[in-house]
């Protein structure tokens, strides 16, 4: 069991690496071959040059601490918020309800239609930014939590009643964990989500002193027809995305409920 | 051998009632019409005996345990256990399903048995709780097996977990739907003998849902008869064949054809 896993993760990889090569190999021959002017399709050194000097000067490194800090609080203040408000649903048909009508009506609703009224009322700082990514995650995660919660054989909250489980245990210790694999993939969509909302955002609201994270060092640098500099920032972007995703995500599920035999 | 027989069944009237049911009724409401699942039955069940209820599919015998496990409302009548109203299920009584998934699966085998010993303060510390479930892990046959999750293990391992589970609480009735119904015929005569053993060493009561005669034979001390029609028990069996049983010994075809008549049966129909 152990060594499949090994191995067809090792094959996964192997295959990734293998198309990366490709597309890479790709774009540079037709940067190389002169089809596109060079300030539209830059060669790929360009790109890695103008990646290292942004890393050596420290900017890129400063716009992207700023932006993961905050996708980060955005993203906790929505999981914590999620459960709790899910949790409130699942014991009170009331409120599972409003829950209900206020998911259908906000989660089709994209967060840069409210970025106006945003504005006007938070202003165009870091709280802004949050609650834009507060409003793109939350909504999708609690449908997720909600549904994984109607999901539940019943024998398992059957159970907890016959121990002598009270609500928050049962909530705690069966809901949740019984609910896991939606959780995931709340979180999963949650995640891409915030990243449009919060890159978006940036490139709209600019930089409150030096900062203005990624979006805004990507936006920035059309002022200069700097290319290279915004295919840094948009690699950046990608090889977060792949880290998270293949490094926090699948390990989280590889450790939970891939071992738990429940996906 | 005959005075034996009375003596024994003199025994039986003799021992304690542990749960009483008095004229329970459960209807099940449709669209047009009322199913009347369970009509007024009245039922005494005996400290430390394992009573078999069996009957066709359909008739009743899973409503009827879940109404002693406390999981459901009733229509009417009064169930007590111990002298008192059964409105919620409790660790006094707990139930065996028969679906293999009723461990947690994010949980070990080890670690499901802790759980509720842990929510209901059994051992001092978690060590003592470890140790009494490694204790009970042993009874039903699971050492070696503590440190698998659920889905690791085959169907009748996962009941033995479920037994374990359940036992260690100390319960004083285990309740339990058809919980070897979908094993193969040879595991489920292991785990028969298994639960015996446990029985004999635990004394605690148990009410065994079964549509398996054979199973009711083999197992129990009274088998209750329910017939689809009546909506209800239609007999109480006494069932005074000493143990260990065997198919096919002294006594068994005669019990096992009793129970037989009573099941509505019926070839040409
Ligand atoms: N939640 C429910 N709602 C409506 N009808 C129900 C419900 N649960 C059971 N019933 C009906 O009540 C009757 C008895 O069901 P029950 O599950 O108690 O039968 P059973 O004797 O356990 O059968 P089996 O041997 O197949 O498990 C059936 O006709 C069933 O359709
Ligand atoms: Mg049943």
């Amino acid at each position: 069991m152990k060594m499949t896993n090994k191995t067809s993760s090792y094959q996964k990889i192997k295959t990734r690496l293998f198309w990366v090569i490709v597309i890479l190999v790709l774009w540079e021959i037709v940067a190389q071959s002169g089809i596109f002017p060079a300030a539209i399709f830059p060669s790929l050194l360009v790109i890695a040059r103008a990646l290292e000097n942004s890393i050596v000067s420290g900017e890129i490194l400063l716009q992207t601490a700023f932006s993961l800090a905050l996708i980060l609080q955005g993203f906790l203040i929505s999981l914590l918020a999620a459960i709790l408000v899910s949790s409130l649903a699942a014991g009170n048909k009331m409120f599972n309800g409003l829950v209900d009508t206020l998911a259908a009506i906000a989660h089709p609703l994209p967060g840069i239609a409210l970025l106006p009224l945003i504005i006007v009322w938070f202003g165009t700082g870091t709280t802004s930014i949050l609650v834009i990514i507060v409003h793109s995650v939350i909504w999708p995660m609690i449908l997720n939590i909600m549904t994984g919660f109607k999901a539940i054989s019943p024998i398992y909250k059957e159970a907890g009643l016959n121990f002598g489980l009270n609500r928050f245990q049962i909530i705690k210790d069966i809901l949740i964990p019984a609910s896991l694999p939606y959780v995931l993939s709340g979180i999963r969509i949650g995640w891409a989500r915030a990243w449009r909302a919060l890159i978006s955002a940036e490139m709209i609201f600019g930089a409150v002193g030096l900062k203005g994270g990624l979006g805004w060092y990507i936006f920035k640098q059309r002022v200069f027809m700097d290319t290279p500099g915004m295919f840094a920032g948009i690699f950046v972007i990608v090889l977060i995305g792949i880290i998270v995703e293949d490094y926090v995500f699948a390990a989280f599920e590889e450790r939970t409920v891939k071992k738990w035999g429940m996906i | 051998m005959g005075n034996d027989l009375k003596q024994q069944e003199e025994n039986l009237i003799d021992r304690t009632v542990i749960i009483c049911l008095k004229s329970v009724s459960k209807y099940y409401r449709r669209s047009q019409e009322t199913l009347r699942v369970l009509d007024h039955i009245d039922l005494d069940i005996y400290q430390g005996e394992i009573l078999a209820l069996l009957g066709p599919s359909g008739c009743g015998k899973t409503t009827l345990l879940r109404q002693i496990a406390g999981f459901d409302h009733r229509e009417s009548g009064s169930l007590l256990m111990d002298g008192h109203e059964v409105v919620q299920p409790e660790v006094k009584r707990i139930m065996i399903f028969q679906d293999f998934n009723q461990l947690f699966p994010w949980k070990t085998v080890i670690q499901n048995v802790v759980y509720p010993l842990q929510v209901n303060r059994v051992g001092e510390s978690d060590t003592a709780n470890r140790e009494i479930a490694l204790e009970y892990l042993k009874l039903v046959e699971l050492t070696g097996f503590e440190d698998s999750y659920p889905h690791q293990l085959s169907g009748g391992m996962k009941q033995k977990a479920a037994m374990a589970r359940a036992l260690a609480l100390k319960p004083k009735v285990l309740l339990m739907d058809e919980p070897f119904g979908s094993l193969d015929a040879l595991t489920r005569i292991a785990l028969q003998n298994l639960l015996l053993k446990v029985w004999q060493e635990t004394g605690v009561t148990i009410i065994f849902v079964t549509h398996d005669i054979q199973e009711a034979v083999i197992l129990s001390d009274r088998i209750a008869v329910m017939g689809r029609e009546t909506a209800g028990i239609k007999k109480v069996i006494p069932n005074l064949l000493d143990r260990p049983r065997v198919v096919g010994e002294a006594g068994y075809s005669e019990i096992y054809g009793h129970v037989y008549s009573l099941m509505d049966i019926n070839p040409t129909k």
